[in-house]
């Protein structure tokens, strides 16, 4: 009996749980109604593509930027929404190792990455999407002079070339992105005389050290992250870059439209690495972010994805590049479609982190920067603080190294806090004086008006003063809400163009921050502007790459 | 009074529709169990007919979470159920470090063999590492060991489209199962029969040497197999992996298959070891894994779709519903893999 009654109670409690699901749903369904259309509204630092059901976070290498048209259709036939967030391919990595909760899916350019980030084992169903080498895109003309482009090369015949000043080359970070870390492993094979394999012994000799360090003076632009750097590649005038063979297309496409000289694709013979484009799905225990994140997998591998895939001078699907797709792959930009892709030998996780290390710290040009920090007024408050923290996670070095962002001994910061006036100049060489630096302005408090123009042109004269600029790469990295009065900016302008070096102004707003002066800036100067205000320190690791 | 009356019946639906949801939900109550398991039976676990027989049989949902079979024992088991890992070892380790565990059992066999691609094959044909029997092909490991001890470069043996020196891709032997057992092979071959705790030191030197040549290693085994079919000869001339794994990849994708079909090879290696995927179960929710898992529907599905040889007989398993040639109807000649304390001393040396 009293069972029974239990049984009753039990009853009317489902009938209860069930109004109040109904009740539920309908709240739930005009709350999504009410987000519909408002698809484009992005959130800061990613780029929404698609609008409406779920939405799937997507941590991806820029190089996926070409896709955007495919994932539009993506996005629109499966109904979620996708947003990607573009990081180099060891950024990504280094998010998975620490805390990937925020994101759904990882899309990097090369699944060692992946694999290795992947210490936590949240990720799953990951499948290579398309395939793409790591090439060097060389000007035609200087290629052919080099006899680049009758015979297989090797990575010592461009390094040779690089050595005796035949010509400068543009790559990304080798401790941000996949296809600068491929380059610079190619470059320790070949300056090891093509060992088996790389050890960590190996990379103590002095000799090595001194040759790559030669090496990357010739550098002539970094970049954290490859699609970035065919930008600021069209943008320039530059000989050549590493990049992959699908943004050497991609770059070519828009040279020869704007009738320009296109690169020719050098195919290292022992120096190739392949990034196959590994997307997987980040379990975080939501059933339903996996069904769609398994709609836009399948998606992306049906036949017809994969065909557009492939138009972008990505290789895709077991046989090979179709006999339709091969006139993008051109003949007469070097591009072999058919090639045996016969990559190095990767070394293991230990050696590949000593490697990264070495360059981070000791053999990459060692950077010039010049930070105009912005302490004016308008940055009283939340613009401060957030600042602040991110100054500690970049100067204060233990946090710096974690994200391999460490200052090398020999670099060079320049630190110019501003308002209407210039406030300081401090400077320091290698790592130690940055802290001190960090310390130095947690002193000062915002207040007063915005000259950013008085603290560039200050910058831009202890540059000139620098006799030995060559030896460095120079950047500005401008911090500040972008709202700054505007009288000495045609003085500065002048004084930049007549010093006439290629100098990129990064800048990173925040606060209420206008983005209009800093965009012509960065225009201006081969550079660009950051988000600061959503997740500042990923700002200044972007920032740090591409400088 | 007619209101009244749509009212009651109205009221009695609703009662009648909570009262029988009830009763639906009671009896379609599945259990979920969580674990780690080998990248390469997620295709088995993900597969619809496998799942529905847990589901409608066993009221079981199995999650699942990928680690390679040695990685697994050591990871974080907060929450899990089970590991099923792919071979002994990881159970003989696993009772080592946390004594016997609830429950284990064998749920699958496949032997360990290497894949490539055909003229990689025809160049080891003509080396005589391999040889062929009908349809089946064998690879002599012992040549093929002194092959890459010997530097050999892949154009020395008529390959100048592959850069480098001739190796065998394996996922890493410390972590992952397929690499573990390839090691546990390759020690086999220089002992000339099973490597034992007497014979393993003298061979240690030439293993390291073999992997430590191969420089950065995946750890799932069904990574590397993808990328073997995906990538090309150029990326990967030659992998060790599972037999099954072809199996169940003709099976599941049998127009990719069509265009690969012409350049896969299968080789033996002649004997070859079983990998046996074993079932641990850590707590009692977990043991019910076993009892699913050994269904002999699912043993018929795990062989006829996945590839993996199971408790099905013998006369029931045809090669030849499977459109791969080349597959043995019978592994017949198989030597032990070396016990868990040589297979440690293995690890500990590639280890270091």
């Amino acid at each position: 009996m009293r069972g029974n009654m239990g049984k009753k109670r039990h009853v009317l409690r489902n009938v209860l749980a069930l109004l109040l699901a109904a009740a539920c749903m309908l709240v739930t369904a005009c709350g999504s109604s009410g987000q519909k259309g408002t698809g484009t509204s992005s959130r800061a630092g990613a780029q929404v593509i698609g609008s409406g059901g779920e939405t799937l976070r997507i941590l991806s290498g820029s190089e996926n930027k070409e896709l955007e048209p495919l994932l539009e259709e993506c996005a629109k036939k499966n109904h979620v929404t996708l947003e990607m967030y573009y990081k180099g391919s060891l950024d990504i990595m280094h998010i998975l190792e620490t805390d990937s909760s925020s994101y759904d899916a990882v899309w990097p350019a090369n699944s060692l990455w992946l694999n290795i980030g992947d210490k936590k084992h949240v990720v799953k169903h990951t499948e290579s999407i398309s395939v793409t080498p790591v090439v060097l895109g060389m000007k035609k003309s200087l290629a052919e002079s080099l006899g680049f482009t009758d015979r297989e090369v090797s990575v010592q015949d461009i390094l040779d070339a690089v050595t005796d000043g035949k010509f400068t080359f543009c790559m990304t970070s080798a401790t941000q992105s996949n296809s600068g870390a491929s380059a610079y492993i190619g470059f320790l094979y070949a300056l090891l005389g093509n060992p088996d394999m790389i050890t960590e012994e190996s990379l103590d000799d002095s000799e090595l050290q001194k040759e790559l360090t030669a090496l990357f003076s010739g550098v002539e632009r970094s970049s954290g992250s490859s699609d970035w750097l065919k930008d600021m590649f069209l943008k320039g005038n530059y000989d050549a870059m590493f990049n992959y063979e699908c943004l050497v297309l991609d770059a070519n496409e828009q040279l020869t439209k704007e009738g320009k000289e296109p690169l020719y694709i050098i195919y290292p013979y022992d120096g190739l690495s392949i990034a196959d484009s590994p997307l997987g799905y980040i379990d975080n225990g939501h059933s339903d972010k996996e069904t769609a994140f398994l709609k836009v997998q399948k998606y992306l591998l049906s036949d017809d994805a994969q065909d557009a895939i492939q138009k972008t001078g990505r290789r895709t699907g077991y046989s090979g590049v179709s006999e339709e797709n091969k006139s993008i792959f051109k003949e007469e930009w070097g591009a072999q479609p058919d090639r045996v892709l016969s990559p190095f030998r990767m070394p293991d996780e230990n050696t590949l982190m000593k490697c990264l290390d070495l360059y981070q710290t000791s053999l990459r040009k060692p950077s010039f920067n010049v930070y105009c920090i912005d302490y004016s007024g308008s940055m009283r408050g939340e613009g401060h603080d957030q600042m602040t923290a991110a100054l500690e996670q970049l100067f204060i070095q233990k946090n710096a190294e974690e994200n391999l962002l460490q200052a090398a001994a020999n670099e060079v910061n320049i630190v110019i806090p501003f308002n209407a006036n210039v406030l300081e100049e401090l400077q320091s060489t290698g790592p130690e004086k940055l802290e001190n630096i960090y310390y130095a302005l947690s002193d000062l408090s915002p207040g007063g008006g915005t000259n950013m123009y008085a603290a560039l042109m200050q910058g831009l004269a202890v540059m000139e003063q620098e006799t030995d600029l060559d030896q460095y790469s120079p950047a500005f990295i401008l911090l500040t809400d972008g709202e700054s009065e505007t009288d000495d900016k045609d003085k500065f302008l002048t004084m930049y163009d007549k010093y006439g070096k290629d100098i990129p102004i990064f800048s990173i707003m925040y606060g209420d921050a206008d983005s209009s002066q800093l965009k012509e800036l960065a225009d201006h100067t081969n550079a660009r502007v950051f988000d600061g205000r959503d997740d500042l320190t990923g700002a200044f690791r972007s920032v740090r790459g591409y400088s | 009074m007619k209101a009244k009356l749509i009212g009651l019946i109205v009221l009695i639906l609703v009662i009648a529709g909570a009262v029988g949801y009830t009763y639906y939900q009671k009896n379609s109550r599945t259990e979920q169990i969580s674990g780690y398991v080998g990248g390469e039976k997620i295709g088995l676990l993900e597969d619809e007919e496998v799942k529905k027989i847990l589901r409608s049989k066993y009221h079981l949902t199995v999650n699942y979470y990928k680690a390679g079979s040695l990685d697994m024992v050591t990871a974080d088991k907060t929450g899990k159920d089970y590991l099923f890992p792919s071979s002994q070892t990881a159970l003989e380790l696993y009772e080592e470090k946390f004594g016997k565990p609830e429950k284990s059992e064998i749920i699958l066999n496949t032997p360990i063999v290497i894949y490539t691609h055909k003229a990689v094959a025809d160049a080891l044909t003509q080396q005589g590492i391999v040889s062929s029997s009908g349809d089946v092909s064998y690879v002599d490991m012992q040549k093929l060991l002194a092959c890459i001890e010997n530097d050999t470069k892949w154009e020395d043996i008529g390959l100048s489209q592959l850069y480098g020196t001739v190796s065998i891709g394996t996922t890493d032997p410390t972590k992952s199962n397929s690499g573990n057992m390839f090691a546990g092979l390759i020690a086999n071959t220089l002992a000339g029969g099973t490597a034992d705790a007497d014979n393993i030191d003298a061979a240690l030197p030439e293993i390291k040497q073999i992997f430590s040549r191969l420089g950065y290693m995946e750890t799932s085994s069904a990574d590397i197999f993808s990328q073997f079919l995906k990538m090309g000869m150029g990326a990967k001339p030659m992998i060790a992996g599972y037999e099954s794994q072809l199996l169940e990849f003709a099976y599941e994708h049998p127009d990719d298959w069509k265009e690969l079909k012409d350049d896969i090879v299968m080789l033996y290696p002649n004997p070859t070891v079983w990998s046996s995927h074993v079932y641990i179960a850590l707590d009692d929710t977990g043991t019910k894994g076993i009892d699913a898992l050994l269904d002999p529907d699912i043993q018929k599905l795990a062989w006829e779709k996945h590839g993996f040889r199971t408790g099905v007989s013998t006369d029931k398993m045809d090669v030849n519903k499977f459109d791969v040639p080349g597959v043995l109807q019978q592994v017949d000649r198989v030597s032990p893999m070396p016990d868990a304390g040589t297979m440690m001393k293995i690890i500990e040396t590639l280890s270091q």
